[in-house]
């Protein structure tokens, strides 16, 4: 599977447990060269289906992945939303258009996968980190550029050819030794250690080729491929900032062994990139649709990040989302992130957050509240009452309500 | 889903043994069925595929197809002779009255269960409170209610794997011993087969039974059988239902 970011397991680093990795560079080659939207040329028409056998045994395993994955209940249940995902999805698939499906998973990361048989699966944590359409389309165009390029198929077919080779390798170097006495195992396990990077560099050049064939997608189809770009920028900055608060170094992603570039090369790659193919046209970024389609699922996925005790990347979040205003909505996450965290004059300014909150219309009933009892504790006790009755008059189903009363005293 | 064999095979540590392995365990009162009973063999997962030189195993359709039809062929032939009906759900969707919600929502029950087990009577964890007390796990009143709805007193979960050694692997092999002659030993797996069977009692909800079975063999050519023909999937479902043993307490009583 081809992760949009990064899943990388721990084990990569345990496989090569004590080899000192000095003159990897020299072995692996320096930085990948930027691949050209220009020269990516889709490998697969409409309705593409496996004819070699290898493909097609990939193929049967995924359908019953496939299976699984439409059943799951971690799905987002909202027809509506998949069915605008689809769209986006069928609008920048090129000849796979009729071929792709979208599958929303209820998961606070940001992420996505492209399956080899033409299913995708994006996280929830991405879409709350969207700020408009076209982002949205240049992350799906990017999924959709694995399966354009048939990417799981080549990956596997490296894989399969280096493995050998490094098997064979071992094996000649071993009956060698049998026969003549010469060791050549250090050797041995300096080209095998090359094999194995050469195999993630592959994955790396896959993901870049993903990316320069996602921007000449959303290129083609009228979006503003400098969306794609910015999606690498706000990963970064959101990395930077969550690191920050929490007094650590941020990862850069810099690595031989990672299976995608770092953000930063591709950010840089995607900025070049996307200046190659901006047309007078390519403008669209579909903001106003894409809040409509995402419609009250966005307060579920705040509620999600905010939770997840990350307050450096959830304060970037929503400041990063305010670029296009400021709202009762992302006012109100903004106070419970620093209620949250609860550190010394947080609570100060999580009481300006409910403050500010309140003053649009779209505040959420949650905001009266958090106001109402943010404003008890100042010792405003009038003022804060009011706040709690208005919080009821909004929201009086709410699970709370008989907390509330009681505190009114009624 | 790539990075899983090359760990495996960069740790260089594959399982040594060249044999035929099964091992069941049965609920302690569990009694195999006999004469006029109905069993239902949930969605089989069948996968067979080509060992590469390189140790990956290449998942391949056609062997997969011919290998699920000849298993499940093989399984209906062997509980009639137990005197059993045996019933095939070939998709969630195939059986009346159930929804393939709740026939998925089983089966990732199973799932669970089935590695609690593999986890606690296979892998050596075992559990100090449940020793000497045979099988003990159940799939509760879920499967109690699938049975009432279908009709069914056993339900039975199977999942077979088998691959083939490609003519890289192969050469491989006969050249890892081969170089024995010369001082040089390095044996390389060969293809094999690994399969579990489970047995939930539909009356009570129980898994009564549960058998894996593995096949390998570091020796080039020789094999333990091969799904892909009748005569080896009729090999595999005997190695792996066809002795089926009663439970402690049933045995002691006889």
């Amino acid at each position: 599977m081809s992760a949009w970011h990064q899943a990388l397991p721990l084990t990569r680093r345990a496989m090569l447990g004590g080899l000192g990795c000095a003159g990897c560079a020299a072995l692996a080659g320096t930085a990948e060269a930027r691949i050209r939207p220009a020269d990516m040329k889709p490998l697969v028409g409409p309705g593409h289906r496996p004819t070699a056998k290898d493909e097609q045994g990939l193929w049967q395993q995924y359908e019953r992945v496939e299976e699984e994955i439409a059943g799951s209940n971690l799905l987002v249940r909202d027809a509506a939303l998949a069915a605008y995902l689809g769209n986006v999805a069928e609008r920048t698939g090129g000849p796979a258009a009729g071929d792709l499906r979208v599958y929303l998973a209820h998961i606070p990361e940001f992420n996505a996968f492209m399956a080899p048989t033409g299913f995708m699966v994006v996280f929830s944590g991405l879409l709350l980190r969207m700020r408009d359409e076209a982002q949205l389309a240049g992350v799906i165009a990017h999924e959709a550029g694995h399966f354009l390029r048939r990417h799981q198929i080549r990956q596997w077919r490296d894989l399969k050819r280096k493995t050998a080779a490094m098997n064979f390798l071992g094996m000649a170097a071993g009956l060698g030794y049998g026969a003549t006495g010469i060791y050549a195992g250090d050797l041995v396990r300096l080209a095998q250690l090359g094999g194995i990077l050469s195999i993630f560099s592959y994955s790396r050049e896959l993901e870049a080729e993903a990316d320069a064939m996602g921007l000449k997608q959303i290129a083609a189809t009228g979006y503003d491929p400098g969306a794609m770009p910015e999606t690498w920028q706000q990963l970064i900055e959101e990395i930077e900032a969550s690191a920050e608060m929490r007094r650590k170094r941020p990862k850069r992603g810099y690595s031989l062994l990672a299976t995608h570039p770092a953000p930063a090369q591709r950010m840089a790659d995607l900025r070049l990139s996307a200046k190659e193919v901006t047309t007078p046209r390519g403008v669209e970024r579909g903001r106003d649709r894409y809040l409509k389609a995402l419609g009250a699922h966005r307060k579920t996925f705040l509620d999600d990040q905010i939770k997840l005790n990350d307050p450096g990347a959830s304060l970037y979040l929503l400041r990063n989302l305010a670029k296009d205003g400021w709202n009762g909505l992302l006012r109100f996450y903004e106070g419970e992130v620093w209620r949250l965290r609860g550190q010394r004059g947080d609570s100060a300014l999580a009481g300006q957050s409910y403050a500010a909150a309140i003053g649009f219309a779209d505040a959420p009933p949650e905001a009266w509240r958090a106001h109402g009892y943010q404003l008890l504790k100042d010792g405003r006790r009038d003022e804060g009452l009011a706040a709690l009755r208005r919080y009821l008059a909004l929201a009086p189903q709410a699970p709370d309500a008989a907390m509330v009363r009681h505190t009114l005293g009624e | 889903m790539l990075r899983g064999p090359l760990v495996l095979l960069l740790s260089g540590s594959a399982f040594l043994s060249a044999c035929v392995q099964t091992r069941q365990v049965a609920d302690v009162e569990f009694e195999p069925p006999r004469g006029d009973y109905s069993l239902i063999v949930m969605r089989p997962d069948v996968s067979v595929g080509l060992l590469t030189a390189g140790g990956l195993v290449e998942p391949r359709a056609d062997w997969t197809e011919k290998a699920r039809a000849n298993l499940l062929k093989a399984l209906a032939e062997q509980q009639a002779g137990r005197g059993g009906r045996t019933r095939i759900l070939e998709t969630r969707s195939g059986i009346a009255g159930v929804s393939a919600d709740q026939v998925a929502e089983l089966e990732r029950l199973h799932a669970a269960v089935g590695a609690s087990i593999a986890l606690h009577k296979y892998l050596g964890a075992t559990l100090p409170t449940k020793r000497r007390q045979g099988l003990d796990w159940t799939l509760g009143e879920d499967a109690v209610a699938f049975g009432r709805a279908t009709g069914m007193d056993y339900a039975l979960f199977l999942h077979a794997e088998d691959s083939f050694a490609s003519t890289g692997r192969v050469a491989l092999q006969v050249l890892g011993i081969a170089g024995c002659i010369i001082g040089f030993c390095a044996p390389q797996q060969g293809g094999g087969q690994s399969a579990y069977a489970s047995l939930v009692d539909l009356r009570t909800g129980e898994v009564v039974w549960f058998n894996v079975l593995q096949t390998s063999s570091l020796a080039p050519g020789i094999q333990f059988g091969d799904i892909r023909t009748p005569e080896g999937a009729a090999q595999m479902v005997e190695r792996l239902l066809g002795r089926m043993k009663a439970g402690r307490a049933v045995r002691a009583r006889q």
